[in-house]
């Protein structure tokens, strides 16, 4: 497998934000856009991409493939999407591992799937199929979820390095998500994070939870927690320097903290460094 | 139970709001520290905050005429009949409009459905098919003599609507920041235009003689014909000036993207 381009330290690309970042030029590598926000006929959204992807490298990040439901593939969707990656050029294109709904309804949501070997099955064959139709290997990521089958036969992270290895796809490993779902489930973050198979992993996110007690929810709407900054930390010597980035969705604070966000992943790689450079001098 | 089975009793709580719905229960595993019903009630409620979230972004001058317990309720009732059949969210409110005609409820509510179709036509403006507006000078190109012969072609963005009387000035009271005084609806309609300029969506009332030029502008009938129209249907001696300044109001306002030159006889209509 050739690998992808090691981007850097991202962002999310947020209305919220279009001002400041063609205003100031921040420091940021790289920035991630939600496809389905771009998947329109014009206007300022596509108009502001273009000046962006002058800039920076973009990548591609969907919410809507509905990759695990069971209804046909959405062609019209795939179609769309295929226009914008031909628009973009996007160093990569990326979607979850989950279902947003069946008989043409969707319910606007990243929805859990029992890990069965019939649901891997179904995942692997679609997977194969859109990455045909892009013409491009595509990465799936961990989802967040507040619900588990009684039917699963594996755990979450032997599902996505079997899915990964029979559909030839790249992964997206969320950080948080990995957290919230482990809290939520009751199982060691920890082993997850050492199953996952390092070739391939290419992205990683970063992001805030909301904690409601006995369970956790992903919102993005939150700086990241202490827990899952001593996740990353993990992360990063198991998988190296991939492509990592902080998403927020909402309660957008000054760009100044995102970017004091991205300060604090560099600063863990440079102590990760620091500290492999000591052990092998 | 396979895959697709789950993936329907799944869905339909979730479309129904039955978060203790016992087949989707008896499918989960109990995590140690709370309830079944507690993570799957994360699906149920998200699907409602959300969806109801695309409406009160979509229409907030709606949910400032009916205030908030009753656009809650047209949410619940919207939201009841028409489950998200788009990928993409932004495209969620599309029939709000449409729904609230056909609704026995909601039918009777005329200054409620303008506002609504107002607001729909800004957010389709939004994000429509970009153009290049010509400017005034591209007028100017044409010798005054050819202008019977002129045909037109607007933004992608530009539609026509028929609302009830008084809407636009009910939307801009709406919309303003201070407490500014609501009309009242007189009987009636009245035509708006709604497109978009540069990025941000745009509107204006239509005066009757100018809905029915852009009308059949749009259709792409010359100037020449549209003249002969409005003069026949509106007062035929003020007919000429309107008609020249419709003209010059439709290119300051970044309306017309193309100017062509047709046969003088297109599309006539008899008198």
């Amino acid at each position: 497998m050739e690998p992808l381009p090691r981007l850097g330290y991202g962002l999310g690309l947020r209305p919220a934000y279009y001002e400041e970042i063609l205003s100031s030029r921040p420091p940021v590598d790289w920035f991630e856009i939600i496809s389905e926000n771009y998947m329109i006929p014009g206007g300022r959204p596509l108009a502001m991409l273009e000046r962006f992807r002058s800039d920076y490298p973009i990548v591609m990040h969907g919410v809507s493939m509905s990759i695990a439901s069971v209804d046909p593939l959405d062609m019209d969707y795939l179609s769309a999407l295929k226009r914008l990656v031909d628009r973009v050029e996007p160093a990569w294109v990326s979607d979850h591992l989950a279902w947003t709904g069946v008989h043409g309804v969707n319910l606007h949501d990243l929805l859990p799937i029992p890990l069965t070997r019939e649901a891997l099955d179904h995942v692997v064959d679609r997977i194969s199929r859109v990455q045909d139709y892009l013409g491009r290997r595509i990465l799936i990521e961990n989802a967040s979820t507040y619900v588990a089958f009684a039917q699963s036969e594996m755990t979450e992270w032997e599902f996505l390095g079997e899915m990964a290895r029979r559909a030839e796809c790249l992964l997206l490993l969320d950080v948080n998500n990995v957290f919230v779902s482990s809290f939520n489930h009751g199982f060691s973050a920890e082993d997850y994070i050492d199953a996952v198979p390092v070739e391939r992993v290419a992205q990683l996110h970063m992001a805030g939870h909301t904690d409601k007690g006995s369970y956790r929810i992903d919102t993005h709407d939150q700086p990241v927690c202490e827990s899952v900054w001593k996740l990353f930390e993990r992360v990063r010597k198991r998988f190296g320097p991939v492509a990592a980035m902080i998403e927020r969705d909402d309660n957008f604070p000054p760009f100044s903290e995102l970017l004091a966000e991205l300060q604090r992943m560099r600063e863990i790689d440079a102590a990760i460094l620091d500290g492999s450079e000591r052990s092998a001098a | 139970m396979k895959l697709a089975e789950l993936q329907a009793a799944f869905q339909s709580a979730v479309l129904s709001g039955a978060g203790k719905d016992p087949t989707v229960l008896a499918s989960l595993t109990k995590p140690a520290a709370r309830e079944r019903a507690t993570g799957f009630g994360v699906y149920v409620k998200a699907y409602r905050l959300r969806v109801a979230e695309y409406l009160e972004e979509d229409f907030p001058a709606l949910k400032t005429l009916l205030g908030d317990k009753r656009f809650e309720e047209l949410v619940v009732d919207y939201v009841a009949g028409n489950p998200s059949r788009t990928r993409n969210a932004r495209y969620f409110s599309a029939r709000l409009p449409d729904f609230m005609q056909e609704s026995d409820k909601w039918r009777g509510e005329a200054q409620a459905q303008g506002v609504a179709r107002l607001e729909r036509a800004l957010s389709d403006a939004f994000d429509a098919t970009d153009g290049d507006a010509c400017a005034l000078e591209t007028l100017a190109a044409h010798a005054p003599q050819d202008w019977p012969r002129l045909v037109f072609a607007f933004h992608p963005s530009l539609r026509l609507l028929s609302l009830p009387a008084g809407t636009v000035e009910l939307y801009e009271a709406l919309s303003s920041e201070g407490a500014a005084p609501r009309p009242e609806l007189s009987d009636g309609g009245e035509a708006a235009a709604v497109w978009r300029s540069g990025f941000d969506p745009a509107y204006r009332a239509l005066g009757t003689d100018e809905f029915l030029a852009l009308n059949e502008a749009l259709a792409g009938k010359s100037f020449g014909v549209i003249c002969q129209l409005v003069a026949f249907q509106q007062d035929e001696a003020s007919a000429p000036e309107r008609l020249a300044q419709f003209l010059v109001n439709w290119f300051s306002d970044g309306l017309v993207v193309a100017l062509g030159e047709g046969d003088d006889g297109e599309g006539l209509a008899a008198p």
